[in-house]
């Protein structure tokens, strides 16, 4: 291993001062003299033609500034991250229940609702489409007549229809592989909504300068200059009118890459002439915000009874709600995950993202990942049980090696996944004896004597991968002849400890005592463009532009001793914070080189990388115990296994592992949005259950460290591969303890409960043939 | 604005003194934020269940986005601002630093104003009294762990 003095050390938190302080200023508490507070009226209706609006008395409202609709904003573009179908506010009609309609600009908040109340809209109501195999039918409403006018989409309809993206990879012959099977096996899984459940409601103030029609963000985004580019499409001006200003963000899971109302509020501030700072409250969030997909994905393998796997095919569909304007290229991630990283030579996968008039998905922590690990972990599992194997035994024989492609074709460089898999299930001790009686997998229904035992213990495995994103990133050094150091970044922290890596590169590279780095966070006026955060690429992307930065200040430090000490430019190293001369064993320390010069040095870091083919491995063992009364899955143990590269902050990275993991557990138990005739129910965190500390098990952490990894550390990201395959381990866990096999997430003691019921009555009646799969 | 904001309420909050003109629907997160400048406290969930806006009430705990303005007439108020010493850092504030107590920070000033509250009262918790008292206050960073050993860690630091 590399032996680094920095790197790989625990560092707390670079801005811990001032988040344990309540100083760390989130978007909610910036103001400026004069703000006032924007809100917006939402759709009672999920698909309507908007007759009319009348504002009239809500303008009347003393302390109200101003009140916009659709028609106020429709002139400017479409809103989206990458792809754009989404009015800034409805115009003509609506497309789900929450949409929003028209805003107000008030003195305060309750004058602003006030008003909101006061407007009229006469809605004339269309038939909405709610399931999205109902929206592929011929005879569904149409949701975007225009779809082939929008912005940013590859995909094109030949006819009017709800498809915005329809994929189809063939790899091998599947036909001839289903041919060759022994045993074919068709499941079906289903997830649900999922919050990305920050703390922070979206906020933001926004001011455009009278003096020189500035328009200033403060706006919790991790990816300002994308949003800045989209609001300038949305307002209808040129990007360099607009700047967003630093803030720290109050949680992000994938959410805080758009801003829903941030061109809404630039409106009510062009309309009021008045700083607009608008809070979305937490209804709001649940109502129209922009949760994890609920996809549909049927999956169909053929094995042999040997475990050889001959063909696999994947139907991805996803319930892209109303708009896709939330996922940046129009589509998430998942339907290859939903085939695995295993051996298939005879592979079909094919996805369609549909339209239907429920609030829009969006990206949440992994897009699309935990779905397609969902099925693919918890299918995997049902077929080893099918052909009498192991689980493990069956994914060992199974998974990919070094040299070979994953079934999606994409060739994964340093695979580790039976390591990964096999320091999971040896650390959880995954063949050890239960602690208590449980259903063995395939056992026949609990007699009555057994439903009495209080316990039944089962332990389930997954696993996953997840590659570093790529991305642009910049940093820069400055070193002054006062000792100072800062360190310049265009990052908007959202949590994941950006800045204390980006320090520990100038700790590692310059010899700089963390303390002594002053923080310098960049608007975006100060950079042409950034990737901001995403898909795990912070800590590669960021260290890597901090380390270059570094290299550069060192070569500037030996360009100006050479000049200034007259030294020859060769022999001059830079070393411990000194520039040292070896032929004489002379040395200064870059403080004094800098006084003696009378001017500070800094170098700037600017890298592009692509997508990494370093996938990081990940497995997991869930230990379960479940009531067979209730139907309650308790947690008993948890273990992850993480092929992890260089770990650069143990206390930033087992964070991540920790959040991670747990928002898992809340994926797999607990959380859903729920949707009934269209209309979300679960509006407040009374209704939506997160993960609570009484919730989370002993959790157990294997890290295989390697030295393979992308930039100048062998990086590989770890923010998002730690949720994805907890959900099918517990249902893998809940089957091997009571027998029964739960399909749709959240698995809830209800669903247990009922399948044990169900089972119960399956077993006084004479045995029938499996339902999904047959032997051939 | 008098006519809008007639209760004129006096409370302490952090050791000093502050009195401020209200309406009689305004939350105490509100006052203590917009109306006071201090936007340590956090408001999230609006419905008094993630604990973003713990602040302390004459040394309770109370969620101040449930809590009216005028409930705190006359009251002593503790908000995160009030935590440290000056700028000494309280045992709980340099634990949560040191042993990854947080991640994003939003939540942070609920979680430490509540441990603050435990440790007030309860010197030296087990790792279940921690969990059970500390379940109103969510966190989607942190998964807990570091949390949970942040408040113990202080707990043992201060003896």
């Amino acid at each position: 291993m590399v032996a680094y003095q920095v790197i790989g050390k625990p560092a707390p938190r670079f801005e811990g001062a001032e988040k344990v302080t309540g100083r760390a200023k989130y978007a909610a508490d910036f103001s400026l003299p004069g703000t006032v507070w924007g809100k917006t009226l939402h759709s009672p209706h999920a698909h309507a033609r908007i007759v009319r609006i009348d504002t009239a008395a809500a303008k009347q409202v003393p302390g109200v500034h101003a009140v916009i609709t659709g028609a106020d904003t429709r002139d400017g573009g479409l809103w989206g991250r990458g792809v754009k179908d989404a009015p800034v506010l409805a115009y003509d009609r609506v497309r789900y229940i929450g949409e929003r309609v028209a805003a107000v600009a008030a003195d305060d908040e309750d004058i602003a609702q006030q008003a909101l109340d006061l407007i009229e809209v006469e809605y004339e109501e269309w038939p909405a489409v709610l399931d999205p195999f109902a929206a592929l039918q011929p005879d569904a409403p149409i949701l975007h007549p225009d779809f082939n006018s929008y912005f940013g989409f590859k995909y094109k309809q030949e006819t009017p229809s709800n498809i915005h993206l329809q994929t189809r990879l063939d790899r091998g012959d599947v036909e001839r592989g289903f041919a060759e099977a022994e045993l074919i096996v068709e499941n079906t899984y289903i997830t649900q909504r999922q919050s990305q459940g920050y703390l922070e409601p979206h906020a933001l103030l926004v001011h455009i300068d009278p003096a020189d029609g500035r328009v200033h963000v403060w706006h919790c985004n991790k990816v300002p200059h994308n949003t800045r580019g989209a609001l300038a499409v949305a307002a209808g001006i040129p990007e360099e009118r607009i700047v967003f200003h630093p803030t720290f963000i109050g949680g992000d899971f994938g959410g805080k890459g758009n801003s829903r109302i941030t061109p809404i509020a630039y409106y009510l501030a062009k309309a009021s002439g008045r700083p607009v700072r608008m809070i979305s409250d937490y209804l709001e969030e649940f109502l129209a915000g922009n949760p994890r997909h609920h996809v549909i994905i049927q999956l169909k393998s053929g094995v042999k009874h040997d475990g050889t796997i001959t063909a696999h095919q994947v139907n991805y569909v996803v319930n892209t709600g109303a708009y896709a304007a939330f996922k940046p290229f129009g589509g998430i991630g998942g339907a290859n995950q939903a085939a695995g990283p295993y051996r298939i030579p005879n592979c079909r996968i094919e996805s369609t993202f549909v339209y239907t008039n429920l609030l829009p998905g969006g990206f949440v922590r992994a897009p699309g990942e935990p779905q397609g690990v969902w099925a693919i972990e918890s299918h995997v599992d049902e077929i080893a049980r099918r052909i009498g194997m192991d689980p493990v035994a069956f994914r060992l024989k199974n998974l990919i090696v070094e040299g070979e492609e994953a079934p999606w074709g994409e060739q994964f460089e340093h695979i580790r996944a039976s390591e990964t898999l096999q320091a999971a299930v040896d650390a959880a001790g995954y063949h050890a004896p239960k602690p208590a009686p449980g259903g063995a997998p395939g056992a026949s229904a609990a007699s009555p004597g057994d439903t009495a035992k209080p316990t039944h213990v089962g332990r389930g495995v997954a696993v996953g991968e997840r590659g570093t994103g790529g991305g642009e990133g910049t940093s820069e050094i400055t070193l002054n002849p006062d000792g100072s150091v800062v360190l310049g970044t265009p990052i908007f922290d959202q949590g994941t400890g950006t800045y204390t890596t980006l320090a520990q590169v100038v700790g590692e590279e310059l010899g700089i005592a963390l303390e002594r780095i002053r923080l310098q966070v960049w608007d975006t006026d100060v950079i042409p463009s950034d990737a901001g955060l995403a898909g795990s690429h912070g800590t590669l992307i960021q260290t890597s532009a901090a380390h270059e930065a570094a290299q550069e200040v060192k070569q500037e430090l030996v360009r100006l001793a050479a000049q200034q000490l007259e030294w020859p430019e060769a022999q001059i190293a830079f070393a411990a914070g000194e520039l040292r001369r070896a032929d004489t064993a002379e040395s200064v320390p870059w403080a004094d080189l800098l006084k003696r010069a009378g001017r500070s040095v800094s170098g700037r870091g600017h890298v592009v990388a692509p997508r990494s083919h370093t996938t990081a491995f990940v497995a997991q063992v869930a230990e379960v115990s479940v009531d067979p009364e209730t139907g309650e899955v308790k947690l008993l143990n948890f273990t992850t296994a993480h092929d992890a590269g260089t770990v650069v902050n143990p206390i930033g990275f087992q964070g991540q592992i920790n959040g991670g993991v747990v928002l898992g557990i809340g994926y797999a138990l607990m959380e859903e949005i729920k949707i009934e005739d269209g209309r979300v129910t679960t509006l407040s965190f009374g209704d939506y259950k997160l993960p609570t500390p009484r919730d989370i098990p002993p959790l157990k952490t294997v890290v295989l460290p390697s030295q393979q990894g992308d930039g100048p550390y062998s990086i590989r990201g770890i923010g998002e591969a730690p949720c994805t395959p907890v959900a099918p381990a517990i249902a893998n866990a809940v089957e091997d303890a009571i027998g029964v096999r739960i399909r749709d997430l959240p698995i809830t003691a209800e669903k247990v409960y009922a399948a044990l019921k169900l089972r119960g009555q399956d077993a006084e009646k004479p045995a029938q043939p499996a339902s999904q799969g047959g032997v051939r | 604005m008098a006519a809008n904001s007639p209760y004129q309420i006096r409370l302490t909050v952090n050791g000093e003194p502050r009195e401020a003109g209200v309406p009689a629907r305004r939350t105490l997160v509100d006052l203590l934020r917009y109306d006071l400048g201090l936007t340590g406290t956090k408001e999230a969930c609006s419905v008094g269940v993630c604990g973003a806006c713990t602040v302390l009430l004459n040394g309770r705990l109370v969620a101040s986005c449930i809590t009216l303005a005028v409930q705190a007439d006359g009251a002593l108020i503790t908000t995160i601002e009030g935590v440290a010493e000056g700028d000494r850092l309280h045992p709980l504030q340099q634990a949560f630093i040191e042993h990854g107590g947080f991640q994003c920070g939003i939540c942070t000033p609920g979680q430490i104003v509540a441990a603050k509250a435990l440790l007030d009262t309860n010197p030296q918790p087990s790792e279940d009294e921690i969990k059970d008292w500390m379940m109103g206050n969510l966190c989607r960073c942190t998964g807990y762990y570091q949390i949970v050993e942040s408040i113990a860690r202080a707990a043992g630091a201060r003896g």
